[in-house]
């Protein structure tokens, strides 16, 4: 479940980060703006917060949607959306820093190149920035996941049972709250020490194309 | 009573791995020696220099200062300075500039020179400071004391290092490769200065590839190949008709 | 828009901002002293008290913070050793309890960050230190410590900020601070919007505040970095 949600929130947030990360890049003023907005907003308020707008607020607004729609009384938004929703909102503000700076990153004169053989604009975009972006994005992109793997224990005060909130349960009812937590702590050891290791591999297949050096960026 | 020498080296030897870099060196200076140590480029003299004041510990010898003998002991199978403090009151009487002038960047000019003699040598301030504008405007930047190092040339800072290591007040001063680091144009400024220090008597071990200076400012020159003293005498001797074959052959590469 | 409505949330919700910042000036303090130790213990070349700094630094970055903090207040409580014992009376409070994991959790991510200073010092700033005779203490502190916290500062200023929106998990652990306030107010109106707003105000004008003298810090640690000053003073 904690897997599900994370995955869930992370395919949520790199949407968002990249329609983000699009605005703020485009120079438009407007869109750079609320693309500013965005990120130091998701980014300087308490996840927990978002996750309570989202809870309380998404439920809201589906109640009122259901009200429209004829339907009487309380629709609570299920927590498994509103739990994936709220850390992939949140994750996707620190994506979308995280697709800036690997877009910057691509040189300069690796586009002018590009376009010097007669790239169009999309074939550049696909053959040219996408595969170094990806690159310069994944040491990023790894800490964020690192970072939703453990904001979403903090979906557990929406009643998801996911393994922060199993632990609580567990430990709750048989009053081993020390045992359980422990148990829990270490599942999550596990969770982000393997996802460590798949990301530094991915990373090594990744720059196989820079020197050694550059490579420890 | 014959008279202690400033500085006393006896077989060092030095190994990296299964390659040996020094295989026996002796060397001594006496007060006022200027010693050039000459060699090609991997004959061991900058590994020879850092041995002196132990940035690298040999494998085997002495190293004596004013007739102290830095004491090792064998630990672990490897020699180890037996203790850090004498270390440091060794360093601390041997200056020693560095071919990439290694300033402390994040501290101002004048920071940098009082910095050991205000917290190594634990001497009053105000004092430290004076002394300091002195040896800067003695180097020639003592307008530059407030400037960060980031800021000067690559001679000046060159220069800085050099008041930095005077301002300790060294019985010996060692300059590793000083002008190496440098555009050909800002050479000349820096052996200005090494002349004229060497010209009030300081004792100097310079590891260098500038001839000039070993042939006209020092007493005696020290030509190492191959992780030997190959030969050593007056830059006379050296230079003269008597010089050994290798060292004909090494200068001969400067000449072509 | 609910002017007054809005307003009264703000009081309400800045009257818990106390709380707010006790728990966020008294775990970054503590745990910013707990970093150097880790850190020390890290680097120090003792290989045990390397290999516990390694542990300690990869279990707290490596499991939530809200996991520790139930650790902290509901584990440490089920034993009679600990009840029993002579800080119980300390440990029994929510808000120690808060204090205690948060500190515990930012000295694991500080440590790595300082860490990362210090490797990023030049070797040969260090070398010309050891060549006047500098060692030990007097080394690290003279020079090592003052060019690895310039180099560390951006990454832990961030640390900082992150810690200030992790106050906001002891209202978990029932300490009415901001978040717990504010999540009282939105089960009792149900006014979601209105409430995350002031709350969100706060937050963003907090980390404003803390980014801001963290910026300026470095603009002053910085000066060697910068363009040569217009007039040298003599």
């Amino acid at each position: 479940m904690t897997l599900a949600v994370t995955a869930v929130a992370l395919l949520i947030g790199a949407v968002l980060g990249a329609i983000v990360a699009a605005a703020k890049l485009s120079g438009n003023r407007v869109l750079v703006f609320l693309g500013s907005v965005y990120t130091t907003i998701f980014r300087g308020v308490p996840e927990l917060l978002i996750i309570y707008l989202i809870y309380f607020g998404g439920s809201s607004a589906v109640t009122a949607i259901g009200q429209a729609m004829g339907y009487e009384g309380f629709l609570g938004l299920p927590s498994f959306a509103a739990g994936a929703l709220a850390v992939g909102i949140i994750s996707g503000s620190y994506q979308a820093e995280v697709f800036r700076g690997a877009y910057l990153a691509v040189a300069r004169g690796e586009l002018e190149a590009a376009s010097a053989i007669g790239m169009s604009r999309g074939l550049r975009f696909r053959r040219i920035i996408m595969p170094q972006v990806l690159r310069y994005a994944l040491p990023g992109f790894g800490n964020v996941w690192q970072l939703s793997l453990k904001d979403s224990a903090l979906i557990s005060v929406t009643g998801l049972a996911e393994l922060m909130r199993t632990s609580q349960v567990a430990a709750g009812s048989t009053r081993q709250y020390f045992l359980f937590f422990i148990v829990g702590g270490a599942l999550y050891l596990i969770l982000t020490s393997l996802s460590d290791q798949v990301f530094n591999r991915a990373e090594r297949r990744a720059n196989r194309s820079m020197p050694s050096a550059m490579g420890q960026v | 009573m014959p008279e202690v020498p400033r500085l006393s080296v006896r077989d060092i030897r030095k190994s990296f791995g299964a390659h040996e870099v020094l295989r026996g060196i002796s060397l001594e200076a006496r007060d006022g020696d200027v010693i050039s140590v000459l060699g090609a480029s991997g004959s061991g003299k900058s590994t020879f220099l850092r041995c002196i004041n132990l940035l690298e510990v040999a494998d085997s010898g002495e190293v004596w200062v004013d007739g102290e003998q830095i004491r090792m002991v064998q630990k672990g199978g490897r020699n180890r300075p037996a203790s850090q403090k004498q270390v440091d009151h060794i360093r601390a009487e041997l200056g020693m500039v560095f071919q990439s002038f290694n300033l402390w960047s994040h501290m101002t000019i004048l920071q940098n020179v009082i910095e050991g003699p205000v917290h190594v040598l634990k001497r009053p301030r105000a004092e430290c400071v004076e002394e300091a504008h002195a040896l800067l405007k003695k180097v020639g930047i003592g307008d530059k004391a407030n400037a960060y190092p980031a800021h000067l040339s690559g001679g000046q800072q060159q220069r800085a290092a050099i008041a930095r290591a005077l301002a300790m007040k060294p019985k010996l001063m060692l300059f590793d490769e000083p002008t190496s680091a440098l555009d050909p144009e800002l050479v000349g400024e820096v052996l200005r200065v090494m002349r004229a220090l060497a010209e009030e008597g300081t004792t100097m071990l310079v590891v260098t590839h500038e001839m000039g200076f070993a042939r006209n400012v020092s007493n005696r020159v020290a030509f190492m190949r191959e992780g030997l003293v190959d030969s050593m005498g007056s830059p006379q001797e050296m230079f003269g008709a008597g010089a050994s074959p290798a060292f004909r052959q090494f200068i001969g590469h400067f000449q072509a | 828009m609910d002017i007054e409505f809005l307003s009264s949330t703000m009081v309400t919700l800045l009257k818990a901002l106390p709380v707010t910042l006790a728990l966020f000036a008294l775990s970054v303090s503590i745990g910013c002293v707990l970093a150097l130790v880790i850190v020390w213990m890290r680097v120090g070349g003792n290989r045990y008290l390397a290999g516990f700094a390694k542990g300690y630094i990869f279990v707290f970055r490596g499991s939530p913070l809200l996991i520790q903090m139930f650790l902290v207040f509901y584990g440490l409580a089920q034993f009679d050793f600990i009840r029993n014992g002579p800080l119980w009376p300390l440990l029994r409070e929510p808000f120690v309890c808060a204090v205690l994991s948060l500190a515990l959790c930012t000295a694991g991510y500080s440590a790595e960050i300082f860490r990362g200073g210090i490797r990023s010092v030049p070797p040969r700033e260090i070398e010309a230190a050891r060549a006047i005779g500098m060692s030990g203490f007097l080394l690290v502190r003279r020079i090592i410590a003052p060019i690895a916290l310039r180099f560390a500062l951006p990454a832990y200023s961030t640390e900082v900020v992150l810690m200030m929106k992790s106050t906001s998990l002891a209202s978990l652990v029932t300490v009415w601070e901001v978040t717990g306030v504010a999540q009282r107010l939105i089960s009792h109106t149900y006014r979601t919007m209105e409430v995350f707003l002031c709350a969100a105000i706060i937050y963003l004008v907090l980390n404003f505040i803390v980014l801001q003298a963290m910026a300026l810090l470095e603009h002053f640690l910085s000066r060697h970095l910068r363009a040569a000053p217009p007039a040298a003073k003599a």
